[in-house]
């Protein structure tokens, strides 16, 4: 366990004590990054509802690129699993996506179920690295934003243009699909893109089967997602400063608060790998981050505590981006003396029992 | 003509929405006094961040504006509200009615969802003016919205109905856009981007996306009543929508019904 105050080693109660007083003295606090297991994610909602604070996500932008869409015009979703068992025709939009563990994976095999069983599997991406390591046919990507691409695509699948292109093409060849998903990054096809694309993806279905697959990241959003819906009924951007929870997206986006001034104390919780943000350190702020990330140092806050990490130190429900639902994690390592969960509570207590003297 | 006086600069954002002339007739300036604006555990309340001067006319001025202050006019449904100063986010958001000026600039979202009555921006306004917030069915809903400065991007974002009128827009104007009228006399790239309906006149614009395509120059008795309808808001609108025009369809990748005009020369 380790846990520094004001850059000094310190032991776990004088460091939640110190965070506890530094929080109650702020009147504007936001309780961001929410990278880490459920227990912690529910305890940091909880502290920010006695707080009067704000909360936010490591993976905001993606997230509501997707809600956005989502809230507007529907998803046509499907699962990694079905993706690899059924799919025939995959296409990859964007960069981002050749990062993800699951592209090789689609790359290497072929539909095994459903009514493409025994075809082989079409990989067709626009604005892919094209550096050829994986097999694939790849489309031009207009200049500009991806979501361009998409849009030039449905024309043609629309029928609404019209001629020999290379999206003519395309739009033939996801018509022939017997089970297609298109592959994406949110953060990076963005809200106007994404809302393109399920626009797309309906126009398919008319004569087809096709999905899409939005591939989450190393952050926990889907999960935090789902649990600040049962918990408060709203997205995760949410304020408790009237005493109820306000989801408004652009009003609590932590790094706008903080460059507007608006925010004045900040507790970041990452107990999972997570970029820490440049203005952590532009306001008094509390880190709990996972026990041996490059974050648990003592300059990287006014006061940082070191927990356990799900899934090694610790066990957790965490996004099991695999199955596409919330699973336990068990610990793999020795068990860490804290938890996030545990930090949370305690200066969630701390602060209850000031409030109660 | 009733007053509140912003005595310095807020400490965190507040929110005006029901601060209206109406609202306000039937209260003493007591009681307006303790009307609950803060969003912060603070607990500010009107009289705490402005003084207060009440003559229950229909007509509302705030003197000093700021960022900060948020849905200022969301709900007016008549009389006049004038800030002097800048305003946050949400200026006139699901407005139904009266007028509603704002000599300074306004944050994001400016217009969202208003159904009725004149907004005027003299100022600048930021991203998504006269869009749709999250999770809205529409943008800008019958109202009509002037912005004398610049506008950021996503102008008129998912607009229904309505007129806007903007000296400059940022890219994506116009984007979503099921139906109404937007006239700029510059624009970023991308206008129109995924819009249904609707009619865009553009006196200058960046990269015009592939799925617009080029209809020819037109006479027509539409353009004749724009400009008209345009020559009350802004003269120098109503001059580009009566110069030679340029028309393009689309957006080809939706319903492609829509439009956008831009200077032939």
């Amino acid at each position: 366990m380790a846990a520094w105050v004001k850059g000094g080693a310190t032991d776990a109660e004088t460091a939640i004590a110190a965070a506890a007083t530094l929080l109650a003295a702020a009147r504007a606090p936001v309780v961001a990054g929410l990278c880490a297991e459920l227990a912690a994610v529910r305890a940091a909602i909880h502290l920010a509802g006695t707080l009067g604070a704000s909360l936010d996500t490591a993976g905001a932008a993606g997230t509501y690129a997707e809600l956005g869409a989502l809230s507007r015009t529907g998803a046509m979703l499907t699962t990694p699993a079905e993706a690899l068992g059924r799919a025939d025709t995959v296409l990859v939009l964007g960069a981002a996506p050749w990062d993800a563990p699951i592209l090789p994976a689609l790359a290497a095999g072929a539909p095994t179920r459903g009514r493409a069983a025994g075809t082989e599997r079409a990989l067709l991406s626009i604005g892919g690295p094209g550096n050829g390591a994986t097999r694939h046919v790849a489309y031009p990507q207009e200049s500009g934003a991806l979501a361009l691409s998409v849009a030039h695509l449905r024309a043609f699948a629309k029928g609404h243009l019209a001629g020999e292109s290379a999206y003519a093409d395309l739009a033939r060849r996801l018509f022939a699909a017997q089970y297609g998903v298109a592959v994406y990054d949110p953060a990076e096809l963005g809200e106007l893109g994404i809302e393109m694309l399920q626009g797309l993806v309906k126009d398919l279905n008319e004569t087809t089967r096709f999905f899409t697959l939005p591939l989450s990241g190393p952050n926990q959003d889907r999960a935090v997602v789902q649990l600040s819906a049962w918990t408060t009924g709203q997205a995760p951007r949410l304020g408790f400063g009237r005493g109820l929870p306000e989801h408004d997206p652009w009003r609590f986006d932590s790094a706008r608060q903080v460059r507007a001034g608006e925010a004045d104390a900040a507790l970041w919780l990452a107990s999972l790998p997570s970029p820490r943000p440049d203005w952590l350190g532009r306001l008094p702020s509390v880190a709990i981050v996972g026990e041996g990330s490059p974050d648990a140092v003592a300059d990287a806050a006014e006061i940082v505590i070191a927990v356990g990490v799900p899934g090694e130190s610790t066990g957790g429900a965490l996004w099991n981006e695999g199955r596409a639902t919330v699973t336990y994690q068990p610990a793999t390592g020795a068990p860490a003396e804290l938890t996030a969960a545990d930090v949370l509570g305690r200066i969630r207590d701390r602060l209850t029992d000031q409030k109660g003297a | 003509m009733s007053v509140l006086t912003l005595r310095e600069a807020p400490p965190e954002r507040l929110d005006l929405l029901n601060i209206t002339p109406l609202a306000l007739s039937g209260l003493s300036e007591a009681e307006v006094a303790r009307l609950p604006i803060g969003t912060t555990r603070r607990g500010l309340s009107l009289g705490d961040c402005f003084t207060v001067k009440l003559d229950r006319s229909d007509s509302l001025v705030i003197e000093g504006g700021s960022e900060r202050l948020d849905q200022v006019g969301a709900a007016l449904s008549e009389g006049t509200i004038r800030v002097a100063g800048d305003v946050g986010q949400r200026l006139g958001e699901g407005m139904a009615g009266g007028s509603l000026t704002v000599e300074g600039a306004a944050g994001p979202f400016a217009g969202a969802g208003a159904t009725g009555g004149l907004i005027t921006i003299e100022g600048d306004a930021g991203d998504h003016a006269g869009g749709a917030v999250y999770a809205a069915k529409a943008g800008l809903d019958g109202a009509t919205l002037i912005i004398r400065g610049r506008a950021g991007d996503h102008l008129g974002d998912r607009m229904r109905r309505g007129v806007i009128v903007a000296g400059e827009a940022g890219a994506f104007a116009g984007s979503r856009m099921i139906a109404g009228t937007l006239a700029a006399l510059k624009t970023g790239d991308h206008p129109g981007f995924g819009m249904r309906r609707g009619t865009l006149l553009v006196g200058a614009h960046g990269a015009l996306g592939p799925t617009f395509v080029e209809t020819g120059t037109h006479d027509l008795v539409f353009l004749r009543l724009l400009v008209r309808s345009l020559r009350a808001l802004s003269p120098a609108h109503a001059d580009l929508a009566a110069g030679a025009l340029r028309r393009y369809s689309g957006d080809l990748a939706t319903l492609g019904k829509g439009e956008i005009w831009t200077a032939a020369a």
